[in-house]
């Protein structure tokens, strides 16, 4: 078998795809390097590095798709995946009874670094490992610890895209992420409080300044006080959301009802559709005035930042709330065209080299308004405020969710008085978004990534930013978290 | 296009060609004991939506994990790459991490050499079948639904891959697994049915049945009314049955049981559940998706995990089944829930036989609310129905729930014979529909 150059293996393939009719292809060759160091109750419980190499081919022919890819990357295997990808996308055609049109999209040529500081993959294994044991003994000196986690996460691409379009990019892509995590038993219960750094585009740096061991102690007696914490009765409360919590309200809530696919019916089967139908776009009341959530693949850092996407298309900037009404949808090539759109939002993505491009969320933040958070805090009578992440779960339009979180503290006359525990909080999308009645300012902004958003048959996971500052609800129903409340 | 199967070449990794790839690692390696896994793999999926195929595409992908231990100091690394030169490196990464690593007082060298039966993981109408098969079933859903003038969504796949473990010990695994799946939303407006199946042969998918059932659901779901959320007797169908059962399954760890922060803490040789229930595992079952063995090349067993009501087992990794004595560890690969007595042998029987009750036909996004007492969350979806005096009168608008298996278990009124169900968020299981008591639906939405 010979060893292959990337260029040349790519116009081995697409001269295959040209030559068979087609009116559009491309080809990914992807290498990835991932490596999980996972801690567990005092010890390193893996340490995994992880190539993953192949390539995938995209075809469309006469209006319809196939796409087919190897992991065997070979000058023998390429013209086979390219005549297979062939071979499905005439298959589909056979049966199709509307045509694909892609959008226009200029020929990109260029190459895509992310900026880092320091390699994670550099770092020596030993100061990783070191980090996260000190982190696990840290959190364990609490009395009433029972248990913890700490976990490092790095993640390399070198990416080669290539159309027939005449479309080259070059990427060389990082994501970085940590947490740990502390469990505390009180009373036959127990209860897990959590840091995660956001998940993001940089170097080491992130976790150097994550600053794990000055945080432990914090985490740790905020377990043991978290399940201890009395409950709260269910009612009408006001809250006020942090910007970790925040980020996986919009990316439920907001960020898959934006998908312009799910809105056409693609995800019918699986993810689910749309409340936010095409005949909304410009006029639906999705939120108060205060809200204003906007998608930004260029902000530096964040997950979706990648410079183009996996359409060849280069990231954009575009609102998807305004002032309150719904005005934007994230799009590809193949859909934007179906509402009218001359050209795509450039937010086509492929989780790898073996699976196909789709509609992903962007990333979407909601953009800060002007309230400092001790002014959010101020006018609330009775309330909640909330950290992080905990159990979500959201209908399959968007419109009926419940979210959890990772800490909660009641809030009385204007004030965080004390922890409580079990809270979880219900709504209907628009009438939640239409409660917000204050959003503070870029000095509380902060960014959250995801990477494990979940679309897509077979499954992909999507990778993306939300950024936050703190949001003010208000009378949002809060109810136990408790077997049959 | 040829319709009659699809091209074989290039061939998965053989059983002879992976002991080749085992001995070549086993040879580099200098570890006291290296441990190597492979899982390559042939597979396609055709999705359809708005009866148009919106996704073809087929897939091959090969990577091998490789473990290295110096004592209680270990490091894997796994690759795609299955040249010599690929094999070289990823040992090389395993060893390189393997003599970084802190010691692992949990760590445990490979298992020995092992014996293992040989469940039918295998069908050879699954592995031949390619793009032309899953494009004829496809057309098949997608040609019923036009002529009800329905809108089809959803997918046909097959896979085959094959799947060894090998290590120093002299352990050595090797079988070839096929998977069929096909999964369908029928949309009639705002109404949804759905059906869906997995198997190991692509010719028990009953694409027609299963059609004809997601349609009826569709059809029968144009005229919704709302109820108020509240405690209702519900017959759940074997899918809904699934999600809840896959929720309890999955929270069986004995480790977390051993240190108190499981909602079963205390409970083992406990009644958790009515006990007419039992739960098995059964991975010789034709209907089942069983395998031969773990990723740790331990045989899987057929093994009772809730006998009559009460649990007997826990989901042990080999560090907690060696410390509690357990030489034979359960697996959980294949469960079959059954209840003993009388029951009803189908859900139309069921049905039949109730007074009032809400019909549920699947749930979507269960999540844990509350890991102490196993509250969880989640949607019904496609098919919610009213029956009152043994028929279906109406459809009415999706319930959040908030309620926990562990309560809801021991509300069992009646059950049907085992069958089989699968959903986008369960592996296969083998579940009755069952009639529960007063299940709490906590909220309504607005479809």
């Amino acid at each position: 078998m010979s060893v292959p150059d990337r260029d040349e293996l790519a116009e081995l393939a697409l001269k295959r795809v040209v030559a068979s009719g087609a009116e559009y292809g491309d080809i990914r060759l992807l290498d990835s390097m991932t490596q999980a160091i996972r801690g567990e109750d005092r010890r390193i419980a893996s340490i995994r590095e992880s190539q993953d190499s192949g390539f995938g081919i995209r075809v469309l022919y006469h209006g319809a798709w196939g796409f087919a890819a190897s992991s065997v990357c070979s000058l023998e295997e390429a013209p086979r995946v390219a005549e297979l990808a062939i071979e499905i996308a005439k298959g589909s055609a056979s049966v199709a009874s509307e045509r694909v049109k892609l959008a226009e999209e200029p020929v990109h040529r260029d190459r895509v670094v992310t900026a880092r500081r320091i390699d994670p993959f550099a770092v020596a294994i030993e100061k990783k490992t070191a980090l996260l044991l000190e982190t696990m003994e840290t959190v364990h000196r609490q009395a009433g610890v029972v248990r913890s986690s700490a976990s490092l996460w790095a993640s390399r691409d070198r990416k080669l895209f290539v159309s027939t379009e005449g479309s080259r990019l070059e990427f060389d892509l990082l994501a970085l992420s940590g947490d740990f995590d502390a469990t505390a038993v009180h009373d036959g219960r127990f209860a897990t409080r959590s840091f995660n750094t956001p998940h993001l585009r940089m170097g080491y740096e992130l976790i150097e300044s994550a600053n794990f061991l000055a945080e432990a102690p914090r985490i740790a007696s905020q377990a043991v006080e978290k399940v201890k914490a009395p409950t709260t009765d269910p009612g009408l409360y006001d809250l006020v959301l942090d910007p970790e919590h925040l980020s996986l309200t919009m990316h439920e809530s907001c960020g898959h009802p934006s998908e312009l696919d799910r809105a056409l019916g693609y995800e019918a089967n699986y993810a689910g559709t749309s409340f936010l139908t095409t005949d909304k776009r410009g006029t639906f009341r999705y939120g108060s005035p205060h809200v204003n959530l906007v998608a930004d693949n260029r902000e530096p850092e964040t997950l979706a930042a990648t410079g183009y996407d996996d359409d060849g298309v280069a990231c954009q900037q575009w609102d998807i709330v305004r002032d309150g009404i719904f005005v934007g949808y994230c799009t590809n090539r193949e859909v934007a065209p179906k509402i009218g759109e001359t050209r795509s939002r450039g937010s086509n993505r492929a989780d790898s080299w073996g699976s196909v491009p789709i509609v992903r969320i962007a990333n979407i933040g909601l953009e800060p308004g002007a309230a400092t958070l001790d002014e959010l805090l101020v006018d609330v009578k009775r309330g909640v405020y909330i950290e992080g992440h905990g159990s979500y779960s959201i209908d399959q339009r968007r419109y009926n969710f419940q979210f959890g979180g990772d800490a909660f503290w009641l809030i009385e006359n204007g004030k965080r008085s004390h922890m409580v525990r079990d809270v979880v909080y219900h709504g209907i999308t628009p009438d939640f978004w239409g409660s917000c009645d204050g959003v503070a300012d870029w000095s509380h902004r902060r960014r959250y990534g995801f990477i494990t958003c979940g679309k897509g048959q077979p499954g992909q996971s999507g990778w993306m930013t939300h950024a936050a500052s703190h949001a003010r609800f208000r009378n949002v129903n809060v109810i136990g978290g408790q077997a049959g409340s | 296009m040829n319709t009659t199967g699809h091209k074989t070449w290039p061939k998965l990794t053989s059983r002879e060609e992976f002991r080749f790839l085992a001995d070549l690692v086993l040879k580099h390696s200098t570890g006291d004991h290296t441990l190597m896994s492979l899982h390559d793999q042939q597979s396609g999926t055709t999705r359809f939506a708005n009866n148009h195929i919106v996704q073809n595409v087929d897939t091959r992908r090969g990577s091998l994990r490789v473990t290295v231990a110096f004592g209680r100091r270990h490091g894997t690394a796994g690759t795609t790459d299955f040249t010599a030169g690929g094999l070289q490196e990823a040992v090389a990464k395993a060893t390189q991490i393997a003599r970084l690593s802190p010691d692992d007082l949990e760590y445990l060298p490979p298992v020995e050499r092992q014996q293992y039966t040989t469940p039918p993981t295998t069908r050879p109408e699954t592995a031949v079948a390619g793009p032309a098969r899953r494009l004829e079933y496809t057309n098949e859903a997608i040609g019923q639904c036009r002529m009800e003038n329905l809108g089809a969504a959803g997918i046909v796949s097959s896979s085959v891959a094959t799947v060894g473990v090998a290590a120093s010990t002299g352990l050595f695994a090797y079988e070839e697994r096929t998977d069929a799946r096909f999964s369908l939303t029928v949309q009639a407006g705002e109404a949804t049915g759905w059906a869906a199946a997995a198997h190991r042969s692509i010719d028990h998918l009953k694409i027609q049945e299963r059609t004809l059932t997601a349609i009826d659901k569709a059809k029968r779901g144009l005229e919704t009314r709302e109820l108020p959320p509240g405690r209702y007797t519900v017959i759940l169908e074997p899918a809904a049955v699934a999600g809840l059962w896959s929720s309890l399954l999955r929270t069986l760890d004995a480790k977390a049981y051993e240190k108190s922060t499981s909602a079963f803490s205390g409970k083992l040789g406990r009644l958790i559940v009515d006990k007419r229930l039992t739960l098995r595992n059964l991975p010789a079952h034709e209907d089942l998706l069983g395998c031969g063995f773990t990723e740790d090349g331990l045989p899987t067993v057929a093994s009772d995990w809730i006998a009559d009501g009460a649990l007997t087992q826990l989901a042990h990794d080999r560090f907690t089944a060696k410390k509690q004595g357990i030489d034979k560890i359960p697996t959980l690969d294949a469960p079959c829930l059954s209840g003993r007595g009388s029951s009803l042998p189908t859900l139309q029987e069921l049905i039949k036989s109730t007074e009032s009750a809400i019909l549920v036909t699947n749930f979507w996004y269960i999540r844990t609310v509350n890991p102490t007492d196993l509250t969880l969350t989640g949607m019904t979806r496609d098919g919610t129905f009213l029956v009152e005096n043994g028929t279906i009168v109406s459809a009415v608008k999706n319930f959040r729930f908030h309620e926990s298996p562990l309560r809801v278990f021991n509300q069992v009124a009646a059950f049907t014979n085992p069958s089989e169900a699968i959903t986008s968020e369960t592996g296969k299981l083998l579940v009755p529909a069952m009639t529960l008591r007063e299940f709490n639906f906590s909220s309504v939405t607005r479809f």
